[in-house]
């Protein structure tokens, strides 16, 4: 089990090899494989899992707003037949009516999953989808609801989902960040979404966001849709690889010798591994983002294209499976769409779902054909979901009483639906599944007891899950 | 709704385990009573209860407190048994004096003339004579006038869907770094930003003043897509009405604008009470229709000065008059067209061709790009001193409260009037002839108002001790967190009015208390008791905000001009554009830099912010951001390896030291061990504000040592010490303060 022994006997190796013989021996081996293992285990940490893992790494599909789950994933005809009418539901917001959902639903594959038709690229995996319907969170705002889907916690700054996946498995590839997130919000909680609060600072989230140039505009000028390029700061014409190593060292040095005097400085050991992990990505970072090296197919597949309207996602989700392959732990995309649909859900729900749902259905695929589904966790949810009952006539305001996710792969069981919501979709009534419940599930995947994977933090044991969570057992493969 | 018990519950344990086990004791206002229901219908959380003076605690047993400040700070730190961590070193103390007040690292000799007054005149004295003297630079306003820019959401941009440059923006953000370089007291900061226009002026240039101090209420973030003007307006109002409450009474009134607010008794009332006050005003924000915007606003015209900055260009008479024929004709042929089309389908024929969606996009861009030029200019085509801004509009209303925030819902009228879970013990009273504004501003600045006064000493505290007395700086809700100590907060925040709002005085008081005078030193024992540092047992060691990050490396590179540029970047060479266009102008720096004045002045352009500040955790500029995130990731590191800025102040800093090391009398009998010395020497004091230890000494001239082969080599040296001082700014201290 992870303590945080490790981290202090790191801070006295760190101190030991700051200057003299440990120092020197530091430096020389810099280089070699044995430095690249020392860093690997005081960096990366490998730790153990406390029963096999199920999932290796976890794709977050971040959908930020809260999508509609009654338009999307949870088909109830009761809802549409009842359309217009005030019930109980709707009666402490002013007797809003029911809006029963203008768009067609079908049951797909095997399994029979009832989807949307504004998923049909998404609804050909129906049988890989492990569909829970009956999540719930605390609060129907979207700042508090949105920073507690990410650190279980709305109220206090806490470490990150994809810091507490760092903090238990640690880091696969040690030539880039454990865990990157790519064009997060900025608001709704910001950094703290990817933060790793009391945790070491190597589990905090890299956040990637490149500037774009509207497709509009793009296609007009014939200019490829990134304005920059992808990564910047990756080149020194100063000096040489070998130049910057010593100078590297030299920093390195001087901040393990400001370390020596105090024991917990986690500024300064956060900045010993960040320039680690900087010089090492040099190499590395480039070769991920260049898409130009997929080929024409793939590109396509994923809907990438100038003025398309999946172009922006597509390009996330593959740069996602890159990553994935590439072994980056926890990679989270978030949608360039908001979900947060109060008016004319008609016509924007369609939008929101035309641009995500090929470059999804295209990840499913391709990361099943390189068989890493088996082992990567992909993660579809947003905040919350949405109200049965209509809002300004034309939208749904928001839902955190019952709405629905998904997962694919990494050891959830394919192809079920688990839990329900009342006849209207309002409510979940049947295995509600908690925010914290989901948390422990998704940390058991990743290999974990929630209860167990603890930091301590001001003498008292700090969880993802704080003091609740029960892992949804009858979803995992 | 938030009437689950269970989430109550939860919430009611975390409360109480956090304050129990990390202090020892519950702090008294942190009470959550078992029925939520209370919050939505009163106002007894504490934040809503006007400051009480406090009894200052008297500890007679010890000599530490040296103020009011320190007896509230030292008798919560005996309550938990712990005690204060000891002085820091007067070197310590003076950079974090330096960096909290100035924003800028000091310099050897200021150093050395500093150490010697605490020798001769003792550290009191010596102390309290740097912080009078920092506080009368203006790079104090630089510095402390950001903070607020940080609260105000200040950008030279609309943000959003269309993010179109403000040009003129830079007006506002120069206005705030003189109030505070003027001392103007901050009721009267706050009542000039709210309602600088309505207020009497006895020149030109005070009338330009107080109108440039009404661009924090047009600054805001704006989708200049929208299409629907109505869903425009109430857009803009509300965030107009959010940015005033979480800024400047932290709390969130906008939460009432589609339902009673869920945690807070503000109900729509209250909201569409304030934002029929904002309908009854006009916001001037610039910008006009393009292909990329479907909204444009109008500037606010200043009154002609003598020396004025304006940065557009002028056209000639001719060409007015010319732009005026071009407008008027399209208005025509718009109007022309749409008769025929009536005309067409009345008599049943196909319109299609004659009113081509084309034609529209036409006339409504080409007319767009002529208002956008001739609102900038005169008749003679003479540029005019322009701003952002409000004024009063041309009609009074009361604004409908609209059902779920809804535009096409609207409800009962509700009149203008302030929101009434805050009472105070006077009267506020909007004729039907004014907007409000006025009646709004002076509430804020009630001595009485149990909130503006508080959050404001807060934010002070945040950025002087790293964490605010209520740490959540811009929410004072009971979804924030507890002052941990209560009554010093009210303390201060009494006497800042007392003080008649002298934010000079308040910095004073609190940079010369024994508490900030601490060691920042690491001590398990009371860590173990309290890890978030909120008793201060110590002074928090803080990362460095962002544009002191920067300004530090241009400081000890010498290259830094003290002198306020010529407007902003925005005004003088981006004007009027998208800003998502902007990276396809190759005559712009790529970094959105390439400049060596003081970061204040970048241009700070939404979601295009200058690299050094976005990677170091600027704010965002599209909120309210009263305490900035830290981050550690290797973005940072990747930027101080390898951006152009930081080789370039590197180079910078090594020619500054060799030429000097060379010039030094002596320096020709220096034999070259010690020539290497002196380098290493002077560049670490200028770098991190003390001298290398023996280790470091020993570190450096081994760096250098391995690769200054030869003396013949002069690129050679300089490549080396650039490399050199790279690596100190790239070390963890320099960006980090003790």
């Amino acid at each position: 089990m992870p303590s945080n022994s490790t981290y202090f006997s790191r801070r006295s190796m760190l101190r030991s090899s700051a200057s003299g013989f440990g120092y020197l021996a530091f430096a020389g081996l810099a280089h070699s494989a044995t430095a690249n293992e020392q860093a690997s285990k005081v960096g990366g940490r490998k730790s153990k899992p406390h029963f096999p893992a199920r999932a290796k790494r976890v794709i977050f599909l971040c959908m930020n707003g809260g999508p509609s789950h009654v338009d999307l994933f949870d088909y109830k005809p009761e809802l549409n037949s009842r359309s217009g009418e005030s019930t109980e539901i709707g009666k402490d917001r002013g007797g809003a009516k029911l809006l029963g959902s203008p768009f067609k639903f079908a049951q797909h594959g095997q399994s029979g999953r009832w989807i949307s038709e504004l998923f049909p690229k998404i609804a050909e995996h129906a049988d890989e989808l492990c569909m829970m319907h009956s999540l719930n969170t605390d609060l129907p705002n979207h700042s508090q609801a949105f920073t507690q889907m990410h650190t279980g916690s709305f109220q206090f700054v806490r470490p990150s989902l994809g810091a507490w996946t760092i903090y238990g498995l640690g880091s696969e590839n040690q030539n880039l960040p454990g865990f990157i997130t790519l064009n997060p919000p900025s608001d709704n909680g910001g950094a703290r979404n990817y933060g790793c609060g009391f945790l070491p600072t190597i589990c905090q989230g890299t956040k990637i966001g490149s500037q774009q140039i509207p497709a509009f505009y793009a296609a007009m000028l014939g200019k490829s849709h990134d304005s920059s390029p992808p990564y910047k700061n990756i080149d020194n014409n100063a000096m040489t690889r070998e130049e910057q190593r010593t100078q590297l060292d030299l920093i390195g040095q001087l901040n393990r010798h400001k370390l020596q005097n105090e024991i917990y400085q986690p500024e300064i050991e956060g900045a010993i591994e960040s320039f680690e992990l900087a010089f090492r990505m040099q190499d590395e970072i480039p070769q991920l983002l260049d898409l130009s090296t997929e080929s024409a197919a793939t590109q396509t597949q994923y809907g990438i294209g100038n003025g398309l309207p999946t172009d922006a996602f597509g390009r996330q989700c593959l740069l996602a499976r890159r990553m994935a392959e590439a072994g980056v732990r926890f990679i989270e995309i978030t949608a360039p769409t908001s979900w947060d649909h109060h008016f004319m859900i008609q016509d924007a729900l369609p939008k929101s779902c035309l641009s995500t749902d090929q470059p999804i259905a295209a990840l499913l695929t391709d990361l099943k054909q390189r068989g890493l589904l088996d082992d990567t966790l992909v993660i579809w949810a947003g905040e919350f979901g949405r109200t049965p009952y209509g809002q300004s006539v034309t939208g749904r305001d928001h839902n955190n009483k019952g709405y629905t996710i998904w997962m694919a792969g990494g050891g959830t069981r394919p192809g079920i639906a688990y839990g329900a919501t009342d006849e209207f979709g309002y409510e979940a009534v049947d295995n509600p599944v908690h925010l914290h419940d989901w948390h422990a599930t998704i940390l058991h995947l990743l290999g974990f007891d929630h209860e167990r994977l603890t930091f301590n933090y001001g003498g008292r044991d700090f969880r993802l899950t704080d003091v609740s969570g029960n892992v949804v057992k009858d979803i995992l493969a | 709704m938030l009437n689950t018990k269970g989430f109550a519950l939860r919430l009611i344990s975390e409360a109480l385990l956090l304050t129990i086990v990390a202090y020892g004791f519950v702090l008294t206002p942190c009470v959550r009573s078992d029925d939520y229901s209370y919050l939505a219908t009163d106002a007894k959380y504490w934040s809503y209860q006007p400051s009480i003076r406090p009894t200052v605690p008297s500890n007679e047993k010890t000599t530490w407190p040296k103020s009011d400040i320190d007896q509230f700070i030292f008798e919560k730190l005996v309550a938990a048994g712990l005690s204060p961590s000891p002085d820091a070193s007067p070197t310590t103390l003076f950079r974090r004096v330096c960096f909290d007040l100035v924003g800028l690292p000091p310099k050897a000799d200021e150093i050395e003339r500093f150490l010697d007054r605490v020798q001769t005149d003792g550290l009191e004295t010596a102390l309290g004579g740097t912080v009078d003297r920092l506080l009368e630079t203006d790079a104090f306003g630089e510095r402390w006038g950001r903070h607020w820019l940080d609260v105000a959401r200040f950008a030279e941009s609309s943000g959003k869907e269309a993010n179109i440059t403000f040009p003129y923006a830079w007006r506002y953000r120069d206005y705030v770094i003189d109030c505070f370089n003027d001392n103007v007291p901050f009721d009267r900061f706050i009542l000039e930003q709210i309602a600088g226009d309505l207020l009497p002026y006895e020149s030109d240039a005070e009338r330009a003043r107080l109108l440039n101090a009404t661009g924090y209420l047009a600054l805001g973030p704006k989708n200049l897509d929208e299409a629907n003007k109505m869903q425009f307006e109430a857009d803009l109002i509300d965030e107009q009405i959010d940015s005033i409450s979480r800024g400047i009474v932290a709390h969130s009134i906008a939460c009432a604008r589609c339902h009673d607010h869920r945690s807070e008794p503000y109900t729509m009332e209250d909201y569409y009470g304030l934002a029929g006050i904002f309908a009854s005003t006009k916001t001037y924000f610039g910008t006009f229709v393009t292909p990329a915007n479907q909204v444009g606003g109008d500037p606010l015209m200043l009154p002609p000065l003598d020396g004025q900055q304006v940065f557009q260009k002028g056209i000639s008479a001719e060409k007015v008059s010319e732009l005026k024929a071009d407008l008027a004709s399209l208005k025509k042929e718009g109007e022309d067209k749409r008769a025929e089309v009536m005309k067409a389908a009345l008599e049943g024929r196909d319109a299609s061709e004659i009113f081509t969606i084309r034609d529209a996009l036409r006339i409504v861009w080409r007319s767009g790009g002529i208002e956008g030029q001739l609102e900038k200019v005169d008749d003679d085509g003479k540029p005019l001193p322009l701003t952002m801004g409000v004024l009063e509009g041309g009609k009074m209303i009361d604004a409908p409260l609209l059902d779920r925030g809804d535009i096409h819902a609207p409800g009962d009228v509700v009149s203008r009037r302030l929101p009434a879970p805050i009472q105070l013990n006077a009267i506020f009273n909007i004729t039907p002839d004014q907007s409000g504004r006025l009646e709004l501003a002076k509430w804020l600045t009630h001595p009485k108002h149990p909130l503006t006064s508080r959050v404001f000493v807060n934010r002070v505290w945040h950025h002087l001790l790293g964490a605010g007395i209520v740490s959540t700086v811009d929410n004072f809700e009971s979804t924030g967190q507890a002052p941990s100590h209560p009554e010093l907060l009210d303390h201060l925040a009494l006497q800042f009015v007392d003080d008649a709002w002298c934010v000079k005085k308040l910095i004073r008081r609190i940079v010369l208390s024994h508490t900030y005078r601490q060691s920042s030193s690491f001590n398990q024992v009371a860590f173990d008791a309290d890890p978030d540092n909120r008793l201060l047992w110590r002074v928090s060691k803080r990362r460095l905000d962002a544009e002191v990050i920067r300004d530090s490396m241009l400081a000890v590179s010498r290259e830094l001009d003290m002198k306020r540029p010529d407007g902003s970047l925005v005004a003088t060479v981006i004007g009027d554009r998208p800003v998502s266009l902007l990276g396809l102008d190759q005559s712009l720096p790529t970094d959105m830099d390439g400049a060596v004045y003081r970061s204040v002045y970048l241009p700070v352009l939404r979601d295009k912010l200058p690299d050094a500040l976005a990677i170091f955790d600027f704010a965002e500029p599209s909120l309210v951001t009263g305490a900035r995130e830290t981050t550690n990731v290797p973005v940072q590191a990747l930027f101080l390896m390898n951006s152009p800025f930081v080789l370039a102040r590197s180079q910078a800093l090594a020619e500054r030291i060799i030429k000097r090391v060379s010039e030094e009398q002596d320096s020709k009998s220096l034999a070259r061990d010690e020539r290497i010395d002196r380098i290493i020497r002077i560049t670490f004091v200028d770098c991190l504000g003390r001298s290398p230890d023996e280790v470091e000494m020993g570190l450096a001239k081994a760096f250098l040592e391995q690769k200054m082969l030869t003396d013949d080599e002069e690129g050679k040296e300089i490549k080396m010490v650039a490399s050199y001082c790279q690596a100190l700014f790239a070390s963890a201290e320099f960006r980090n303060v003790d």
